[in-house]
């Protein structure tokens, strides 16, 4: 099946239009083990990491599938960064979603015809019809999706699904085909009703938050050192299913509604505001430790961690931030200080 | 770098000693202000300055702030203060330099400035402004209002400008009204049409002298413009600020019809691309060493805003809210990677330059953006010398200075070469 690749550092792209059209939303994600390269010719090496794999992984060559690619407003990143890629690309259906900064009702209308527009084009483009009806369609098709994941995610609370496991659920079910998601996620609900918790004694029940952390190695390397990641707000997690779009209004302004009003990112406005969706979940999933992980050069993140290490102080919880570059081997250079990190969970 | 190469070869205009006092007069505004309990703003660059002006409210540039800061060598002190407050070294110089400002309590005179009524940032030139004033906005515990500015990218049609436009149209009024609210002043149509009316002005001086910049010898260095800028970003709307730009540029016309040459001895005509390092002004000296003037910094012109030829000053005096929407999707300094070569390669053929510098700023990642691809571009497609040098709008710690020198060594004996062709 062909495919559309979505750039989006905040999966505010509405796969369901995607999936109306017939086609594969597939979400790039990077590949610490790509050798950076061709990327120095465009992007210096002090930007983000994580966009400038991307890159070198799209200029390598990309899956023959992929016949056109949507990039949304998420950071400074993708804004800057998309004409790069239309230089670099050979596609000829390149769009930016400018999905608003702000959540109004003026943003609403602006993103709804920001959405109308992508439709026009991909009609336009690829000589099809996306109708509300085939829209309507994807809306249940996702959303079915969604309370799979969500109801899966809570088994990593009863400490039956490792965060590594999870982790690598969801990063499947916004790069397959929607049905062998749907399939996958309905056997995997299957296997954890009948699983038994595993141990749970010494392992230090923590919330993940920061960059849209996309290398499962990096949560397995958590794992190694005694953590158990029991809820996150990422977008290679919860922020991708934890609200449902309205199956009852209008699909256009229903997606617009769904994306403006999911928990809150650090891209967006008032971003401190992901405190709140933060604290509600330490209280809710009993978390012993925040831990904050910024991509190399991540600047939303980066502002927004003195403001959360100063309220996780006021809250009394254990809170590390960490900063990674794009690289495995740096990952165990930071083993020092996950441990230290342990212990005064411990304690 | 040798006392020898730093020597001051350029020739300031006399007229440009002015700004000190008009300056002065900004930031005597603004203690009064705040001593009156009058309503007061910050805003970021790339901002409606204007709108405060109309609604009596008065602004407050803390990006100005921060440079005074550098200029004055104590950007880096306040910069570290800001990273031990657990901001990363990587993180905007301008952002830092304010954070250590405000917590060190500095003076105006230093860089310091003074706790707002309100904020009012747009992501128009960068999604930083935002996140600096919601920062500095939660820690003044004072409300913000950002303008949130669609992107316009390399394939951005008609259709999308025009929503784009419309979506603008209705956070402006939604920001007349928010200043309403804040402060109990009305919009009132008479004080708009003045402020417009001086703002345009004050753009169209600064645009004639930039004209005058396309002589041969160029009358005007950096010394002029880079300081010359900043009524640009604080007083939009108010005369005095055209009255100094009027005395430059008939001075400037002067030396024009003279002949004379802000260097002694013209040899390359330079653009500079970027913010300007403003704590290490002297690297400007060093180019001048070697007969070497910048006649062209797409930042500095930027900033006159008034260059989209669909904006009159008939369409700005009628319809206000209309022309600032369209000024602020097809602004200079965010242009597009396409429309920026294209614009690039024109202004080198108008104001006949022979090589362009690229500032790679380490903290502005979005002005940093693109570069390589427009550089890579110039030199092929249209044959311009071309040097990327890095580092740090405010951040000396990321500059160095002996690397630097180098690169521009080889840089005018590229451009000799060049020339001789």
């Amino acid at each position: 099946m062909k495919k559309i690749g979505i750039f989006d550092s905040c999966v505010d792209t509405p796969e369901e239009i995607i999936l109306a059209a017939d086609f594969v939303p597939y979400r790039f994600f990077s590949d610490p083990t790509v050798e950076i390269d061709k990327v120095n010719e465009h992007i210096p090496p002090t930007h983000c990491m994580w966009t400038r794999n991307l890159l070198e992984q799209a200029i390598n060559g990309l899956d023959k599938d992929i016949i056109g690619i949507i990039a949304s407003h998420g950071c400074d990143r993708t804004n800057r960064e998309f004409d790069i890629w239309i230089e670099c690309i050979n596609l000829d259906f390149m769009f930016f979603l400018n999905t608003p900064l702000k959540n109004d009702e003026t943003a609403l209308k602006f993103f709804i015809n920001d959405m109308k527009e992508l439709i026009f084009q991909m009609e336009e483009y690829f000589n099809l019809k996306i109708t509300p009806a085939n829209i309507k369609e994807a809306i249940r098709k996702m959303n079915q999706i969604r309370s799979f994941l969500k109801e899966i995610s809570e088994y990593r609370s009863k400490m039956i699904l490792k965060g590594s496991e999870f982790h690598a659920l969801v990063k499947y079910a916004q790069t397959q085909d929607k049905d062998e998601v749907l399939e996958k996620l309905s056997s995997k609900l299957e296997e954890l009703k009948n699983k038994k918790p595993f141990s749970n004694d010494d392992l230090k029940k923590i919330l993940l938050t920061g960059s849209d952390i996309d290398d499962t190695e990096l949560i397995k390397y958590l794992e190694s050192l005694g953590f158990h990641v029991i809820i996150d707000d990422l977008g290679v997690g919860t922020r991708y299913f934890w609200n449902r779009v309205d199956e009852n209004d209008e699909p256009i302004r229903a997606l617009a509604k769904y994306h403006l009003n999911k928990p809150i990112y650090s891209t967006k406005f008032p971003s401190y505001k992901r405190f709140e969706v933060l604290k509600n979940l330490i209280e809710n999933y009993n978390v012993e430790g925040v831990i904050n992980i910024a991509q190399k050069f991540c600047e939303p993140v980066l502002y927004d961690h003195p403001y959360l290490s100063k309220k996780m102080k006021e809250l009394g919880i254990p809170y590390l931030f960490i900063e990674v570059t794009y690289n495995r081997e740096s990952y165990k250079q930071l083993s020092t200080r996950f441990s230290a990190f342990a212990e005064i969970i411990s304690r | 770098m040798s006392e020898k190469k730093t020597k001051k070869t350029g020739k300031m205009l006399n007229a440009t000693y002015g700004l000190k006092n008009i300056m002065g007069r900004h930031f005597l505004a603004i203690e009064q202000a705040f001593r009156e309990g009058k309503p007061t703003a910050w805003a970021t660059s790339g901002s409606p300055v204007e709108y405060l002006y109309v609604m009596g409210v008065q602004p407050m540039l803390p990006e100005n702030s921060a440079t005074v800061a550098a200029a004055q060598k104590y950007s880096k002190n306040f910069i570290e203060i800001a990273e031990d407050e657990g901001y990363s070294y990587d993180l905007c110089s301008y952002f830092k330099t304010n954070v250590g400002a405000v917590v060190s309590k500095a003076e105006m005179s230093k860089g310091g400035t003074r706790k707002p009524t309100f904020m009012l940032s747009t992501d128009v030139i960068c999604d930083t402004h935002v996140n600096w004033f919601q920062v500095q906005a939660e820690r003044f515990n004072v409300p913000h209002f950002t303008l949130d500015i669609p992107h316009v990218v390399s394939n951005t049609n008609k259709r999308q400008y025009d929503y784009f436009k419309k979506y603008v149209q209705e956070q402006l009024h939604g920001l007349v009204d928010f200043i309403q609210e804040v402060t109990g002043n009305e919009y009132k149509e008479e004080k708009a049409k003045e402020v417009i009316n001086n703002s345009w002005d004050l753009s169209m001086v600064w645009q004639d002298i930039y004209n005058l910049r396309k002589e041969i010898p160029c009358p005007i260095s950096t010394r002029d413009t880079f300081g010359g800028l900043f009524p640009l970003f604080c007083m939009p709307g108010l005369k005095e600020p055209i009255k100094l730009y009027k005395r430059m540029y008939k001075e400037a016309k002067q030396r024009v019809d003279n002949g004379i040459g802000a260097l002694k001895q013209e040899k390359y005509r330079l653009m500079f691309e970027g913010i300007p390092f403003w704590h290490s002004l002297k690297f400007f000296s060093v180019l001048e060493q070697w007969g070497a003037i910048i006649v062209y910094e797409p930042y500095t012109y930027a900033f006159s805003k008034y260059m989209n030829p669909n904006v009159t000053k008939e369409y700005l005096l009628s319809n206000p809210i209309d022309a600032m929407s369209e000024l602020l999707l097809s602004f200079w300094y965010v242009y597009d990677l396409k429309t920026r070569i294209k614009k690039f390669a024109e202004t080198v053929e108008q104001w006949n330059i022979d090589g362009v510098i690229l500032h790679e700023n380490l903290s502005c990642r979005p002005n940093s953006c693109g570069l390589y691809d427009l550089k890579r571009h110039l030199m092929d497609d249209f044959n311009i010398p071309c040097l990327i040098i890095s580092g740090d709008m405010n951040d000396p710690r990321k500059f160095n200075d002996l690397q630097v020198t180098n690169q521009i060594e080889s840089f005018m004996e590229i451009l000799e070469k060049s020339k001789k062709r």
